[in-house]
């Protein structure tokens, strides 16, 4: 009864917990992460407003959370390039898809064999992943292999195989299995008459779902903001993605402003045909918007994927 | 637990050296192998080039400029600069059927734009890509000059074999003199032309941008700028800023100007080939009246001269006044702000390099009228001449080919027209007086006009009036003439560390100075001793040896 009435008398009039902080410090905390989430928030909130800005106001004022005039000739302008637009938006769907599906894939085949302690030449393969880290061939040879020994060049596997092994992930994904994934299950399954490829699609990979999930996040954003490789591999406009239009106008724009003083008039002239800043922003939120709503998607196995290996240290 | 730490300790020190190893060592391992790549190539092609001489030798006897086998057909790839354009297919099906007729050529271009040129070219440069023809100039990173003492491009008036009087006699009968000297540099092969030059506006002229409408409204004409110069603004600034501060009641900057540019047009100083990219630090100067007149002008620190000190002190005067805007002396901010204000037609006096036609479109594109007032005739100097050129790589199979086409180019008004402005009745239209209307099919066909060679080929703009390159374009840049040191560049091997550092120094300072925005009675001697520490010295001694070998050999 003692006891009962012990911890009635602390859990509930108080309702708070022994290890919880006091209420002025939780308040002050409070704060300064709702401060950290608005700094956080606060520049894109900015991309969105100088999209609706009209030109007349940036011209006037620069760029303001208050501008003069709104306008919506930013969304207009782009949705009329159309097609091109488009076509680069799907792209991009297509090419994260696809790609974040296949390196998900890889990485998942790649570091299983790492992690098996009976595979013979793991220690080798480790190396030889991990060798890559460390040196690369350097961009001229690396684009000469890939161009002219690889055929990568205007398809879309230009885009998405020179990203499909990452060694980064390998390591990752075979230190979550170490810690995730008890050897004990794999004789288990063996020992129940299951055969290599069915232990690992059946059984190990279906409690990885954590790990795989981080991964393919990555892989996720990665392919969808790559701009780098579909630069160097790409010049056909119908399998540019969406970050490479972006990357396009803006580097043409600081092109321009660099070599002003050699080119003239010349660039004051080539500058006039460029896009607008209000749909350099237009086209930003239209980058950003997709990849942000797949967080949520992701968020819980990646939680679950922080929280996997903690209790065992 | 202790393996684990272990673990995470490589882990961390993998990723740091790999950070470390992917900024250092990329640069060492693509520089090597860039050096491989040309040498093979160069080497291959020049065994190609040898036995392909002494066969069309043997056949130009007999037939002089026709002596071209085209029999086998060839398909040349053109890699352009700042094009803009998403769909050829109409286009380049034209020009195709008119080169397979005339040259057995199937053309395919490679449109690079302004944002992806540099960086594609010299990849597919360094990389040996089967590219024949690419575009080269003075200013961007495939520059001519380096790439031509790399090895990368053919020398085209080769004694050997000379692809200039073999295949492009009509083209080198076109071009101004001034732009065929310009061409002629050290290169791999020896001192020779290793690429053709566009005619275009290859003359240099600063001039004062005038917004005319506001000069009117107080009571002033073009005359009161064109009859006094930077030291008389003070005045008419006076009057416009306080008039138009009372009428809108907002800050008004009657100077607008690039600070770089205003201290050349004050001091009448030219840039100097091959002196710092990002902030120029060393000066030649000019008779103002007579660009061609040799004054004796020897290489000087643009920033220890008299002239600079006067010029620094009279632009604080204006600064202090409120006749420039401060953003204007800010690196980040100065040109977003120059052209704002020019769009916005906010300033009155500003400055321009200028461009034959310029004042049709910037007036109409600024709703006022705007005048450029020349502090000085045009002048060609040997930067400007090689503003826009086209270079056959000696990856190319077919040099001969190449050199065909480029002539073909250069000569032919209807080939030239097509490749710059699309299909007649589907990219443009002709008005009554012949002149070219773009439809909005233009805006999928966009090449760069001044990127492809003899642009008074074209027929003229709506607005650039019927005889433009007749009457106008072709003797205003006829007539400009080259500076007295027009062949010297200065070659800065010797004193690299020390441009390195002086542009540092420079970037820091001559900005702030040349708009104002600091105070030259403190500032300068500050900058003047950060200089001599530099080893500004060095450089301008170094600059002028070159300058008074370059006069001993001309």
């Amino acid at each position: 009864m003692a006891r009962k009435s012990k911890a009635e008398k602390i859990v509930v009039p108080e309702k708070r917990s022994y290890n919880a902080v006091s209420i002025p410090t939780e308040i002050i905390i409070n704060i300064v992460m709702i401060l950290f989430c608005a700094l956080c928030i606060v520049p894109f909130i900015f991309v969105i407003i100088i999209s609706f800005t009209s030109e007349q106001s940036i011209a006037q004022i620069g760029y303001s959370f208050t501008p003069t005039s709104y306008s919506l000739d930013a969304y207009r302008y782009a949705f009329d390039m159309g097609a091109a637009l488009w076509r680069s938006y799907f792209n991009s769907f297509f090419v994260t898809v696809v790609g974040t599906v296949l390196s998900v894939f890889v990485c998942a085949l790649y570091s299983y064999a790492l992690f098996r302690r009976d595979f013979k030449y793991r220690r080798f393969f480790t190396f030889f992943s991990f060798f890559t880290m460390l040196f690369g061939g350097g961009l001229v040879p690396t684009v000469v292999v890939c161009k002219q020994l690889l055929g990568l060049t205007d398809n879309y596997a230009a885009v998405i195989v020179p990203m499909l092994c990452n060694p980064f992930n390998f390591i990752v994904m075979r230190t979550f299995f170490q810690s995730s994934v008890p050897e004990e299950l794999i004789e288990a399954a063996a020992i129940d008459g299951s055969g290599e490829y069915n232990t690992l699609f059946k059984i190990i990979l279906p409690i990885s779902k954590p790990g795989i999930a981080t991964i393919a996040l990555l892989n996720a954003l990665a392919y969808w903001n790559e701009w780098y490789i579909p630069m160097l591999y790409i010049r056909e406009n119908s399998y540019k993605p969406l970050q490479q239009l972006l990357m396009e106008i803006q580097r043409n724009v600081d092109y321009l402003a660099k070599n002003a003083s050699a080119m003239g008039a010349e660039a004051s002239k080539a500058l006039t045909s460029t896009p607008t800043q209000s749909l350099r922003m237009a086209l930003v939120v239209m980058v950003v918007i997709p990849i942000a709503f797949a967080y949520p998607f992701f968020q819980r196995y990646i939680i679950a994927g922080l929280t996997v290996g903690s209790v065992k240290g | 637990m202790r393996k684990k730490k272990l673990l995470s300790l490589a882990l961390v020190a993998v990723m740091a050296s790999s950070m470390l190893a992917a900024c250092g060592g990329n640069d060492s391992s693509s520089t090597t192998t860039t050096t491989d790549n040309t040498s093979t190539t160069t080497d291959s092609t020049s065994t190609t080039d040898t036995t392909d001489a002494s066969d069309a030798s043997s056949d130009d006897t007999a037939a002089a400029s026709t002596g071209l086998d085209i029999s086998e057909p060839v398909t040349l790839k053109w890699y352009l600069h700042g094009s803009n354009v998403t769909d050829d297919s109409a286009v380049m099906e034209k020009v195709n059927e008119y080169l397979g007729e005339k040259l057995n050529v199937t053309l395919q271009p490679i449109w690079g734009t302004w944002g992806d040129f540099d960086e594609g070219a010299t990849l597919a440069i360094n990389g040996g890509d089967d590219i024949d023809i690419y575009f080269t100039c003075s200013w961007s990173a495939d520059e001519y000059n380096q790439y031509a003492k790399k090895g990368a491009w053919v020398r085209l008036d080769d004694p050997d074999n000379n692809l200039i009087q073999q295949y492009g006699s009509d083209v080198w009968a076109v071009l101004p003199d001034v732009v065929k000297e310009g061409a002629v540099i050290e290169g791999s092969d020896g001192v020779g032309v290793y690429a053709i030059p566009g005619f275009k506006d290859f003359g240099t002229q600063n001039t004062w941008d005038v917004n005319v409408t506001l000069l009117k409204k107080y009571g002033y004409t073009v005359d009161d700028i064109k009859n006094t110069d930077y030291y008389g603004f003070g005045d008419i600034m006076a009057t416009v800023k306080a008039g138009e501060e009372a009428e809108t009641g907002e800050t008004f900057y009657p100077l607008n100007v690039e600070g770089a540019v205003l201290e050349r047009m004050v001091t009448n100083s030219i840039i100097v080939n091959g002196d710092s990219g990002t902030t120029n630090v060393l000066s030649y100067y000019i008779d103002p009246t007579d660009v061609s007149k040799n004054i004796g002008s020897k290489i000087e620190n643009k920033f220890g001269t008299e002239e600079y000190k006067k010029f620094v002190e009279k632009t604080r005067e204006y600064y202090n006044a409120g006749y420039i805007d401060p953003a204007l002396g800010n690196a980040n901010s100065a040109n977003d702000t120059l052209v704002a204000a020019q769009n916005a037609a906010k300033y009155l006096i500003g400055t321009q390099s200028y461009a034959l036609g310029y004042e049709v479109q910037t007036s109409a594109a600024r709703g006022i009228e705007v005048q450029y007032v020349p502090c000085t005739p045009p002048y060609v100097d040997k930067t400007a001449t090689q503003g826009a050129m086209m270079a056959i790589s000696t990856a190319s199979k077919n040099p001969e080919r190449a050199m065909a086409f480029l002539n073909l180019l250069n000569t032919d008004p209807y080939l030239m027209t097509l490749l710059e402005y699309g299909v007649e009745g589907v990219h443009y239209n002709l008005n009554d007086d012949g002149l070219v209307v773009f439809t909005d099919e233009r805006d999928n066909y966009s090449p760069w006009r001044n990127g492809m060679g003899n642009i008074t080929l074209l027929p003229p703009q709506e607005g650039e009036g019927v005889d433009f390159f007749v009457d106008t374009f072709i003797p205003y840049y006829t007539s400009a003439k080259g500076i007295p040191a027009f062949g010297y560049a200065f070659d800065s091997t010797n004193v690299e560390t020390e441009m390195a550092a002086l542009a540092n120094v420079a970037g820091q300072y001559a900005l702030a100075l040349s708009t104002g925005t600091v105070d030259p009675e403190t500032a300068l001697p500050e900058f003047l001793s950060a200089l001599e520490t530099a080893g500004i010295q060095t450089v301008v001694d170094e600059a002028n040896a070159q300058l008074d070998a370059y006069f001993a050999a001309n």
